[in-house]
């Protein structure tokens, strides 16, 4: 009930403030600030109903969505099917909390509030039914529904570049979806639902007499041919896709029988391509242009919420959806995955490091801190996967803080330079120190967040079997390069006599720089204390995934 | 758990830890005015306690462990250890922040007046320093060691960033930060490294770890790099004396007593791991590091420069002790080198805050205005350039003992050079010393701005820590026999292994000091633009080395990197949706001209066809019939 009630609720919210009539503006902001409150108390709900010594997924709803016979292609069968494990949940916990910190963002928003936030609460909506999805279809269904309120939010309240942003962002992550979408047919096509054909070839009389030995009786008999095609139920379940017994003999995605298409191997290119869907989203270099100018065009709360909560996706699609479905893929091609996050964290540092705009720095070291994320992933091993997760969190706190203190000076002088400003510290002691605070902890500083996620992600890479010693070497000159633009900035921004460009004419005034408001306060001490917390007490994540990839290990434990 | 056998220490040794950053918290809210006392009140209690815990120290070691992050079943845990050596560092660290205090409390007193917040700031900045300090000392394993590691860098480059006005403040404390980075990347490296081969990050297991082999070699020159970074190795130096930037209380706790030895309690710590061929490595590195820092430092006209390079050259000294084998020696060096340095960055501070400048060249004849300044002054320089029945004379011999008895026991010959070249820095230190000396207290005054009228002894508070750093730098608290150090309280703690001592190395040490220190006085200022002096005032021209080498390459490939972004990476981006589009016109011109075209085509055909099918049905029966009959005829034709 409470993952449901976190995937419909900001829906029915979104319903309802479009319904309302224009005229309520005040109301609008105070609807989806309580929804999103209650959003980050049924996350907290779902943390304390989580047990955590248990790795599978947890808090499972079922029901049955459709089922189709096909005649010969079996049965179709598509569920709403939603749960939790050690993966998501942090991940659900970020996006209630980035989600909560994004409304009160976006209090500045002042034009169209109807349909900002009506789009706003159904991104919340789709965000969270992402996460919480465990039917491939299902989830799907909330991956491209997503775009609908992000191509709006920056279309319609972004910078001047907002069209050419939006569409391009589209595009792209359409580029990716269509990928996943050819992917998740195959394997859809590779599949049998155990327990369902079980009741259609009669094995059992209903679902709940499945045991686990019906269940592999059932698969050998489809292993060796017995079962009539006719009543094979196909699924996007997936804890069935994850299953190597369910897929069909003669598949094409079938792992055992190593299937050719176009010269090349079926399972290699489903590997690539739905890797691909998720790289673009993540980002990893060279699939990453859209996200410096999302960044830079859309509003300061949708760009919190894109680096906080959506690149999340990529990597959770990752390990949901790539490294569980193809273990062989990862196992195979971990060197070549590890060498592409390396790409990524070195590039990204080094183009950040060229940057002006504060945003697009940000934005670019985004791209450098989501490469931990794949080298960690690309490892194969305990501490790179966990560290994985931890940094996505880590990231999401982060970034989420640090696209805010951009917004603070943004919304001051409209001017995002990092050379209109010469010591800030002076009228501005406050933002200074959080600025300092959020930048060291992005550069991975000991105690906070960020040093957690990349001490596991490297130490993982380097413990790694599949991966050479020097590649973590090359990837750790990524947090020289982070101190690096980190701290130039903050010497750029904030030291020496105080000084900004501005130009006064007699028509526009000379914008204040006024130190920070309560509001700004209130969204960014939080979020600086959580990095902090998460940093001293790194068991607060890993209590929560440790079981759930400790179990997971045992597929690449095999290869 | 089980049960803890020292409740008392284990409480004690928390205590300590949480204390600093208890007192972080608390002055960086407190009132200007209350930060220096708080600050002064919170490091005595410090001190005290680590006093007490030394008293009740038990003989074994005693180690404090809690979880911190466990990883599907690994535990990675956050440990602290007690031992002599910690006990050591703990009341060095207390004592000195002590004295560093007391003085700052009166040496930003301008501050204090103008802008208390500034006050608060200063102090809490130093208590954070302490607190990381301590973390360091107190830790059990190498990845808390780490952490602390490089909080000590944060709380350095918020110090030295101190006066954020000053465009030079900024960049000096981030260049500190990166510099130190370049070092951490290395010591995380091996950190990992020390991972793959112990499966632990414990300091207890690498006690009597003899490792040799290849491996491991690596392994301890990646965990030197963390030290070659902090303690300013080369060719990691140059951030130190800009680090100068900072206030110079800070210079005197920082970046001479306390934070950059950490990377010589660092080597300490791991020299169990440590292989034959990392040792030479580490030796070689100190001594380079020794000459370098003591070459830079003859010639610099900057009362503080002078003294940072001595501290680089000293830390080199501590270094190649460490690579030699003479743990004890260096440790003993760094303990000595701690008071009189401190002690003499304060004094540099008092004559700064008399005179207003920091240029030599500016001062002069300060003996008779700041009589116990020059007195303080001349105590801690003569201990630095190792006079005997100074304390520097004592742990310079340890060192220098310890290496000749090293190259003897090396197998090539030319490792005998290594305690030559030693002994010759030690002659430097003596010749820039005694320059320093010179320009600072003697001859004539030659500043104009402030006139030797005005220039007066600062308030006891700033004299006061002087004077006691000055008297800790006398033979006595160390050993009673003022010639040789074999007898001293120190090795009782840290045993070292009995050695035939080296008749002729007092003399022969003695002498050179002597020569350079006369040579010193006597030299008259160079022309600056010489280039031999040139050399030295830029330290070997490194930093510009690395700025054309490193810095500047590097920015140029970020900005190439950045523009091949926008042009070829989302050029291609770009250009793939664009030529969609114009596909899609394309199409849309195929599909009006040729596709419509067809279809436009068969419609007009059909009208064509219409129209001649019209003129067939134009009414006439006759025609109707004909059209009959012909279709019969036709039909019966087919079936037929």
């Amino acid at each position: 009930m409470i993952l449901s009630l976190l995937i419909f609720l900001p829906l029915v919210g979104s319903l309802l403030v479009a319904l309302l009539p224009e005229n309520q503006t005040m109301r609008f902001r105070w609807i989806a600030l309580i929804i999103t409150l209650i959003e980050g108390a049924l996350a907290g709900l779902a943390c304390m109903a989580f047990d955590r010594s248990i790795g599978g997924y947890q808090l499972l709803e079922q029901a049955n969505w459709i089922t189709l016979p096909l005649g010969n292609l079996g049965i179709a069968s598509i569920d709403y099917l939603v749960g939790i494990d050690g993966m998501s949940l942090p991940l659900v916990v970020l996006s209630a909390v980035v989600m909560l910190v994004g409304v009160v963002s976006s209090w500045t928003i002042t034009h169209r509030q109807k349909a900002y936030y009506s789009l706003y609460l159904l991104l919340t909506g789709t965000i969270m039914g992402c996460f919480l999805a465990l039917d491939f279809f299902l989830f799907f269904l909330f991956f491209e529904f997503m775009l609908l309120p992000m191509y709006f939010l920056i279309g319609l309240w972004g910078g001047p570049r907002r069209e050419y942003a939006s569409i391009k962002f589209f595009l792209y992550t359409l580029l990716g979806s269509l990928l996943i979408l050819l992917v998740m047919i195959g394997l859809y096509l590779s599949v049998m639902d155990p327990v369902s054909t079980a009741v259609a070839a009669g094995f059992i009389a209903d679902p709940s007499a499945a045991t686990d030995e019906v269940i592999r009786v059932i698969q050998g008999h489809l292993q060796s041919g017995q079962i009539n095609p006719t009543l094979i139920v196909h699924t996007f379940d997936m804890r069935y896709l994850a299953d190597g017994g369910n897929y069909l003999p003669s598949a094409f995605l079938n792992p055992a029988s190593e299937p050719i298409v176009l010269g090349l191997p079926a399972r290699m290119l489903a590997f690539w391509a739905v890797f691909i869907g998720f790289a673009i989203k993540l980002p990893i270099v060279p699939l990453h242009t859209w996200l410096p100018d999302a960044h830079v065009e859309a509003p300061t709360p949708v760009s919190v919420v894109l680096a906080g909560v959506l690149l999340k996706i990529g990597g959770y699609g990752f390990l949901r959806i790539v490294w569980n479905f193809f273990p062989d893929g990862a196992a195979e091609y971990a060197q070549t995955l590890a060498v592409l996050g390396t790409i990524s964290i070195v590039y990204g540092g080094l183009v950040a490091l060229a940057q002006n705009d504060l945003k697009k720095m940000i934005a670019y070291s985004s791209v450098s801190h989501m490469g931990f994320v794949l080298l960690g992933m690309a490892s194969l091993t305990a501490e790179g996967i966990n560290g994985a997760v931890y940094q996505m969190v880590s990231h999401g706190v982060l970034s989420a803080m640090l696209f805010l203190l951009t917004g603070v000076i943004y919304d001051r002088t409209h001017d995002r330079r990092i050379d209109s400003y010469r010591g800030l510290m002076q009228p501005m002691p406050y933002y200074a120190t959080l600025t300092a605070v959020a930048f060291f902890g992005s550069l991975g500083l000991p105690g906070f967040s960020g040093f957690v996620g990349e001490l596991f992600t490297l130490m993982g890479s380097f413990q790694s079997e599949w991966l050479p010693g020097w590649l973590t070497a090359v990837a750790a000159t990524g947090i020289l390069l982070a101190a690096a633009y980190f701290l130039w900035t903050l010497q750029r921004m904030f030291f020496g006599p105080f000084w900004f460009r501005h130009e006064a004419t007699a028509l526009t005034p000379v914008p204040v720089l006024s130190d920070l408001t309560a509001r700004e306060k209130l969204m960014l001490i939080p979020l600086g204390a959580l990095a902090l917390a998460l940093g001293l007490f790194p068991n607060l994540i890993f209590t929560l995934t440790s079981t759930t990839v400790g179990q997971w290990m045992v597929k690449f434990a095999v290869e | 758990m089980p049960v803890d056998p020292f409740p008392l220490v284990s409480a004690l040794t928390i205590a300590l830890l949480l204390l600093p950053f208890a007192g972080f918290l608390a002055i960086a809210r407190a009132n200007g005015r209350l930060a220096g006392g708080l600050a002064v009140g919170l490091t005595g209690t410090g001190l005290l306690l680590s006093v007490l815990l030394a008293a009740n120290l038990p003989t074994d070691v005693v180690s404090l462990r809690a979880d911190w992050a466990t990883i599907s079943g690994v535990s990675f845990g956050v440990s602290f250890r007690l031992d002599v050596l910690t006990a050591l560092m703990l009341i060095l660290v207390h004592f000195v922040a002590l004295l560093v205090q007391i003085y700052s409390i009166a040496y930003l007193h301008e501050e204090a007046e103008s802008a208390p917040r500034q006050l608060s700031r200063y102090f809490a900045y130093l208590q954070l320093f302490v607190g990381a300090m301590l973390g360091i000392v107190l830790a059990g394993n190498l990845l808390v060691l780490y952490a602390f590691w490089e909080l000590v860098g944060l709380a350095s480059y918020l110090l030295i960033g101190f006066y954020t006005e000053r465009p030079a403040a900024g960049k000096a404390a981030k260049k500190a930060f990166l510099m130190n980075r370049v070092g951490d990347i290395g010591f995380l490296l091996g950190i990992f490294l020390m991972y793959y081969y112990f499966d632990t990050f414990d300091l207890s297991v690498l006690t009597g770890t003899g490792a040799v082999g290849n491996a491991p070699t690596v392994l301890g020159l990646c965990l030197f790099m963390g030290c070659v970074g902090k303690s300013a190795q080369f060719p990691l130096l140059t951030w130190l004396p800009d680090a100068m930037e900072g206030p110079t209380p800070v210079s005197a706790l920082l970046h001479a007593a306390t934070m950059v030895a950490a990377g010589i309690f660092l080597l300490a710590r791991i020299h169990p791991l440590l292989s034959p061929d990392a040792l030479v490595v580490i030796t070689v590195v100190g001594t380079i590091t020794t000459l370098w820092g003591g070459y830079s430092a003859v010639f610099q006209t900057d009362i503080k420069k002078v003294l940072a390079f001595s501290t680089v050259s000293q830390l080199g000294l501590m270094v190649a002790g460490m690579g030699t084998g003479h743990v004890e020696g260096a440790l003993f060096h760094l303990l000595t080198h701690a008071f009189f340095k401190a002690g003499l960055f304060l004094s540099a501070g008092s004559v700064i805050h008399a005179v207003h400048t920091q240029d030599m060249r500016q001062m002069g004849g300060l003996r008779h205005t700041l009589p116990t300044t020059f007195v303080a002054y001349t105590l801690c320089a003569a201990a630095l350039a190792g006079l005997p029945f100074f304390s520097g004379f004592l742990s310079k011999e340890a060192i220098l003992g310890g290496a000749f008895a090293w190259a003897d026991r090396q197998p090539g010959s030319l490792s005998g050079v290594i305690p030559v070249l030693l002994l010759v820095s030690s002659g430097l230190t003596a010749f820039y010393m005694a320059r320093q000396w010179r320009l600072v207290f003697f001859g004539a005054y030659r500043k104009d701005a402030v006139s030797l009228a005005q220039v007066h002894e600062p308030s006891w508070l700033m004299r006061g820590p002087v004077v006691v750093l000055a008297a800790l730098s006398v033979f006595i608290w160390f050993s009673v026999n003022p010639f040789n150090a074999h007898e001293s309280w120190f090795f009782a703690f840290f045993p070292i292994p009995e050695e035939p001592p080296i008749g002729w190395l007092a003399p022969v040490s003695v002498g050179l000091v002597g020569l350079g220190g006369w040579w010193g006085f006597r030299l008259r200022e160079p022309d600056y633009s010489r280039s031999y002096v040139r050399l030295s005032l830029d330290y070997g021209f490194l930093d510009t080395i690395y700025q054309f080498l490193i810095i500047d390459p590097t920015l140029k490939f970020a900005a190439h990197l950045n523009r091949t972004d926008q042009r070829l990476v989302d050029g291609a981006v770009n250009n793939a949706g664009i030529s969609v589009v114009v596909l899609a016109h394309l199409a849309n011109g195929l599909d009006r001209y040729v596709i419509d075209g067809f279809v436009n085509g068969a419609a007009w055909l059909a009208g064509q066809l219409g129209s001649l099918t019209r003129s067939v049905q134009n009414g006439k029966v006759q025609s109707y019939i004909t059209a009959a009959v012909v279709g019969l005829l036709v039909m019966l034709w087919w079936l037929l």
